[in-house]
C-alpha cells in the first residue's frame, strides 16, 4: 500500500501531508514518557513486517499491523508509523518522499479509528479481547483500503476497481 | 508442588492466549496488498524495445500499462504487459524513449532508454535492409560491390552476435534490478528507529524535569 511517487495529483498530496502532519503533532503530544518504548517497538516491528511475505495461493500475504499500532498506540500510530515510512521510503525506495504524508495517513488514521472503537474492549474477558481485536485488525485494514482508493480516485482510476485490489490482491 | 501447579498452568494459559491474540490481530492485519514497489526495465534488440515490468517481490505485472513518451512528454505509444510483465514494440522514433509503467492502484514506475541506444538501432534499421538486396541482386559484378557488401555484412553479423551474447546479460541486469531490500538496510532503519526512541525519550524526560 505504498502509493509510488508521480501518480498522485498535488493538491492530494499537499491535503494528505497537512493532515499527516497534524496527526503526528497530536501523537507526539499524547505520547507520555513511558509510551515511547512501545511507539519504538511497534514502529520497528511495521517497519520490518511489510517485508516478510506468507504465500497464500496464488498471491502473497504480508503483515500490515496498523490494526495492532492503532490499538496500542492510539494517536502515537501517527509518528510511529511516519517513522516507519520514511525510513522504508528511504532505504526500501518503497513508496516515495512526496507521497509519506498520504501513505501516513492511509495506514495511521484507520489506526487511531480503530483504537477508539476497540482500546475499551481489548481490556476486559479474553473471549471478547480476542474478537474485538480480530475485527480492529480486519476493519483497519479495510479503512487503509478505502484511504488508498480515495486518494487515488482524484487522479485516474476507479474507486473500488483500486479497493478491491488492495483487498484481495 | 500443588500450590504451584495451577499457577504454572495459568500463565501458561495466559502465553497461549496473548499469542493467539497477536496472530488474531497481526493475521487479519495481514490484508494483502503484496506490491511495495514496481520496476520496468527495458533494452533495445534489432529494432524492437523490450521491456519487462515486475513487482518487488518477484511478481510479473500482468496487464500492466505500458506508456512510451519521448523527450518532450509527447505519448507515442501504449500497450499492455503479458502474464509474463513483458511488453516489447518497435523504435516508434529516433529519440531518448520515457518508459512509464503504471501497474494500477498507485505504482509506477518509469525507465529512460538513452538516445545512443535508440539511435544505432535506428540507423541500422534504415542501413539493414540495403545490403540483403544487394548481395542478392549483384554475383556478377564481383570486384568493388563485394567488398562494400561485406563491410556491412559484418557489421550487421557482428551486431547480431553482440544481441545475441548480450540477451542473457540484459536479463540478468533485470533480474539484479529486483533484488529486495539488503541485511544492511533492514538493520540500519531499526537502529535509527532504536535512536529516535532515545531521542525522544531525552526530549521528554527533560521536559518532566
Amino acid at each position: 500500500m505504498h502509493i509510488s511517487e508521480g501518480v498522485l495529483s498535488g493538491p492530494v498530496l499537499i491535503s494528505g501531508a497537512a493532515l499527516a502532519f497534524a496527526g503526528t503533532a497530536i501523537g507526539l503530544k499524547k505520547i507520555d514518557y513511558d509510551k515511547i518504548a512501545h511507539a519504538g517497538v511497534l514502529a520497528a516491528a511495521f517497519f520490518v513486517a511489510s517485508l516478510i511475505h506468507v504465500p497464500v495461493g496464488p498471491s502473497s500475504v504480508h503483515l500490515i499491523l496498523n490494526g495492532i499500532v492503532g490499538l496500542i498506540l492510539g494517536w502515537g500510530a501517527f509518528p510511529a508509523i511516519l517513522v516507519a515510512l520514511t525510513l522504508q521510503g528511504v532505504l526500501f525506495q518503497f513508496g516515495g518522499i512526496t507521497t509519506l504524508g498520504v501513505n501516513t495517513l492511509i495506514m495511521a488514521l484507520p489506526a487511531v479509528f480503530c483504537y477508539f472503537l476497540f482500546s475499551r474492549m481489548s481490556g476486559k474477558k479474553p473471549s471478547i479481547a480476542l474478537v474485538s481485536s480480530f475485527a480492529c485488525g480486519f476493519l483497519s485494514v479495510l479503512l487503509s483500503a478505502l484511504i488508498a482508493g480515495f486518494a487515488l480516485m482524484f487522479t485516474e482510476e476507479d474507486f473500488f476497481e483500486v479497493a478491491a485490489f488492495f483487498l484481495f490482491y | 508442588m500443588l500450590k504451584y501447579k495451577p499457577n504454572y498452568q495459568n500463565k501458561w494459559k495466559r502465553t497461549i492466549f496473548q499469542l493467539l491474540l497477536f496472530l488474531a490481530v497481526s493475521f487479519f492485519a495481514a490484508g494483502t496488498a503484496m506490491a511495495h514497489k514496481v520496476m520496468v526495465f527495458a533494452w533495445v534488440e534489432g529494432d524492437t524495445v523490450y521491456t519487462e515490468s515486475k513487482f518487488s517481490g518477484g511478481k510479473k505485472v500482468n496487464k500492466g500499462r505500458i506508456i512510451v513518451y519521448d523527450q518532450q512528454e509527447n505519448r507515442l505509444l501504449e500497450g499492455e504487459t503479458n502474464e509474463k510483465g513483458e511488453f516489447s514494440f518497435k523504435v516508434p522514433e529516433k529519440t531518448t524513449l520515457k518508459i512509464v509503467l503504471q501497474a494500477g492502484m498507485g505504482h509506477r514506475a518509469d525507465w529512460t532508454l538513452p538516445i545512443e541506444e535508440s539511435e544505432s538501432v535506428a540507423s541500422r534499421q534504415m542501413e539493414a535492409p540495403s545490403p540483403a538486396v544487394a548481395d542478392a541482386e549483384k554475383p556478377q559484378h564481383q570486384v568493388q560491390p563485394i567488398s562494400q557488401i561485406n563491410a556491412e555484412d559484418i557489421q550487421s553479423a557482428i551486431e547480431k552476435a553482440l544481441h545475441k551474447e548480450l540477451k542473457p546479460l540484459y536479463k540478468m541486469l533485470a533480474e539484479s534490478r529486483n533484488q529486495g531490500p539488503s541485511v544492511t538496510e533492514i538493520f540500519g532503519g531499526i537502529g535509527y528507529i532504536i535512536g529516535l526512541i532515545g531521542l525522544a525519550a531525552y526530549f521528554k524526560y527533560r521536559r518532566k524535569n
